[in-house]
């Protein structure tokens, strides 16, 4: 199967190559990227071939391809693959407005490809036990959640991250969709209701987008969750952030703390000192291997398009919600 | 603390805040002159095992105190207040300072001649102290997002008055006003509030999360809850802000980590926490409340403080029974 990178604009594009190259029958072709410093320095990296245009990477014929452009150029990369045949995998959020996003959806029903959201909350080994957990009910009537998605300013690597036009906002375009959707898959719900205290708090003088939000938001089925979504972590912090979901429900609580598996590093030439360096699993290997299967059998990904629009309409709620100082609701 | 201006202590109310009252004067060396209850039996068992006089009426009391201590459900804070400022006692007494604005208003004026302290306890645990001395020295910049958290468990005791809103304020203003105070003291006076909480289907189970727009920009997620299954307690404080952040959780291993056989273990009616084995926050608090009515020096938390905790607390409850957020004035 033949398989290729749009645009390595997103950090991600690093671990997916690798997570493609990880699979048995997978030909990673290609990857396609208009800078030419970036590309090279991809290419020389990782090894894998680069195209300066994404009309020829596509020419190479290709499967699918996984997009990891800015935000705001999502559409047009889906547009062109999908229009070359491909099945499509997209960083989230998906796109940064709803008609972007409805348009994307168009023209992979027209040209009779699949969508797959990036959304590797769900493939954790951890969240997949608390969903379990959840839908047998071990946790009784759920009370509440707590989510907490904070980070680093992740434009710190790359300034697109903090474009308004290219990333369509600051923190809260960046995080609430995983979130969201962990909650909407976790729960089997829809959220209803989103409230929103979002701002550029900690980088007033810096950034030109939101850098801290908070999210109290209601599900179908009454539950309640706040979402952190801010960029609260310093760079100097031992890692990026945090993906942590405490559950609390009248027969106990469980609590999820992603990246919790980690050796405490203090090297004298650590980028970070000290630092937490990871050993737990990589979310990202099964999810590049579920998009890789639906491929393969020729069916819709667990992931789909609906969910990644489900979860941009939070985020756009939770937008509205910050500038009318009210909660928002959200039609079903 | 015996000496010339040794002040005679005499506590009000004898259930668990009192027992706590007493232990942490102890603590301190003070001795507790007497004790009053309108419950005679609890009265005279807490005094034979505190070794203190029980006194039959809080009149009688007040004649034999210089400090009066309350202890008491909320719901009677504001009589016992007036009747010890009536008689020229120093007040000190337990949070939150009352359940409305206007009685905290005629608490705070009636006791214009004497010297009140109102047990914001929470100023007083090391961890929330040293967080507030880095905030307050600028090490992290001006707050912009705060997290503090309080889940604790449903109070064993079923007849207990904090399940009766009408005597306690309910979990927002009973648990919850600990947090909106030290949100407050860090960052400065709230601009809105908006609020979720849950209740479970039996029992008084609950669960509440709250969003603070603070006026200085802040906004604080402050979560709380009887919640957890018997004896969990977890508390925590996530402080950031623009150059830095400070990070606690109760999760965290206390100086002493024990291993024994699993036994079954008998829960404490209310969860109370611990600050592992440092100093006990009540006796610091009740320390620093007494040495500064003595020598007449200001008190770090004042009952206004406690008045506008008290303040959020109820905007808070209002928008959970509303849907919507509230302003503060």
């Amino acid at each position: 199967m033949r398989i290729g990178i749009l645009s390595i604009a997103h950090l991600h594009a690093a671990g997916y190559q690798a997570n493609l190259k990880a699979i048995p029958g997978i030909e990673l072709v290609g990857f396609s990227h208009e800078n030419s410093a970036e590309g090279q320095a991809f290419n020389e990296e990782f090894g894998v071939p680069w195209f300066s245009s994404h009309q020829e990477l596509l020419a190479q014929g290709l499967d699918g391809v996984v997009i990891c452009s800015e935000n705001a150029r999502h559409r047009e990369l889906v547009e062109l693959g999908a229009q070359a045949g491909c099945q499509i995998l997209c960083e989230k959020p998906i796109e940064i407005t709803r008609a972007d996003a409805e348009a994307m959806k168009n023209v992979c029903d027209k040209n009779g490809v699949r969508f797959m959201t990036a959304f590797p909350a769900r493939f954790a080994s951890s969240s997949r036990a608390l969903r379990t957990m959840v839908q047998q009910g071990e946790l009784g009537k759920v009370f509440g959640v707590n989510g907490i998605n904070h980070s680093e300013n992740p434009s710190g690597h790359r300034a697109w991250f903090a474009n308004k036009q290219l990333a369509g906002g600051g923190a809260a375009m960046d995080h609430i969709v995983h979130l969201a959707d962990f909650f909407r898959w976790c729960f089997s719900t829809e959220v209803i209701e989103v409230y929103a205290e979002i701002d550029n708090l900690i980088y007033p003088n810096e950034l030109e987008v939101d850098t801290a939000g908070l999210l109290l938001i209601t599900m179908s089925n009454g539950i309640q969750a706040s979402i952190d979504c801010s960029w609260s972590r310093p760079t100097w912090y031992p890692r990026w952030g945090h993906l942590k979901i405490e559950v609390v429900g009248e027969k106990g609580a469980a609590v999820v703390d992603g990246f919790v598996q980690h050796l405490t590093v203090y090297a004298k030439s650590g980028a970070r000192n000290p630092e937490w360096i990871g050993f737990g699993p990589d979310a990202n290997q099964p999810m590049i291997q579920e998009f890789i299967d639906s491929i393969r059998e020729q069916r819709e990904p667990s992931v789909t398009w609906n969910d990644g629009y489900q979860a941009l309409r939070v985020v756009l709620a939770a937008y509205e919600s910050a500038q009318r100082k009210e909660p928002v609701k959200l039609e079903h | 603390m015996k000496g010339e201006c040794y002040m005679r202590v005499g506590i009000v109310g004898t259930g668990t805040m009192g027992e706590v009252h007493a232990a942490a004067w102890r603590a301190i060396g003070a001795e507790v002159a007497g004790c009053f209850s309108s419950n005679p039996q609890q009265r005279k068992a807490f005094a034979k095992q505190h070794n203190t006089h029980s006194f039959s009426s809080y009149p009688e009391l007040l004649n034999n105190a210089d400090v009066v201590d309350i202890c008491t459900p909320t719901a009677t804070h504001k009589s016992l207040v007036l009747a010890a400022a009536q008689a020229g006692k120093h007040v000190i007494c337990e949070k939150p300072i009352a359940l409305t604005v206007e009685d905290a208003e005629a608490m705070i004026e009636a006791c214009r001649g004497v010297r009140f302290f109102v047990g914001m306890v929470l100023r007083f645990f090391p961890q929330y102290r040293s967080a507030k001395q880095l905030v307050a020295g600028g090490r992290i910049g001006k707050p912009a997002v705060l997290r503090l958290k309080r889940v604790s468990y449903v109070p064993q005791n079923p007849d207990a008055w904090y399940f009766n809103e009408a005597l306690s304020g309910g979990i927002v203003v009973d648990l919850m006003i600990h947090d909106f105070d030290y949100a407050r003291w860090l960052a400065g006076d709230v601009e809105r509030v908006y609020a979720l909480k849950t209740l479970a289907d039996t029992g008084s189970a609950q669960y509440v999360q709250t969003v603070l727009r603070l006026k200085s920009g802040a906004i604080a997620l402050i979560e709380g809850g009887w919640a957890y299954p018997p004896g969990v307690f977890r508390t925590g404080l996530d402080l950031s802000g623009t150059d830095g952040l400070i990070e606690w959780s109760s999760d965290q291993p206390s100086p002493l980590i024990t291993f024994f056989p699993p036994k079954v273990e008998e829960t404490a009616s209310v969860g109370l926490p611990t600050s592992g084995l440092a100093d006990d926050p009540f006796a610091a608090e009740l320390r620093h409340a007494y040495q500064c009515i003595q020598s007449g020096a200001p008190f770090e938390v004042t009952a206004e403080d406690a008045l506008e905790a008290l303040r959020i607390s109820l905007a808070v409850r209002k928008s959970v029974a509303t849907g919507k957020p509230v302003k503060l004035p």
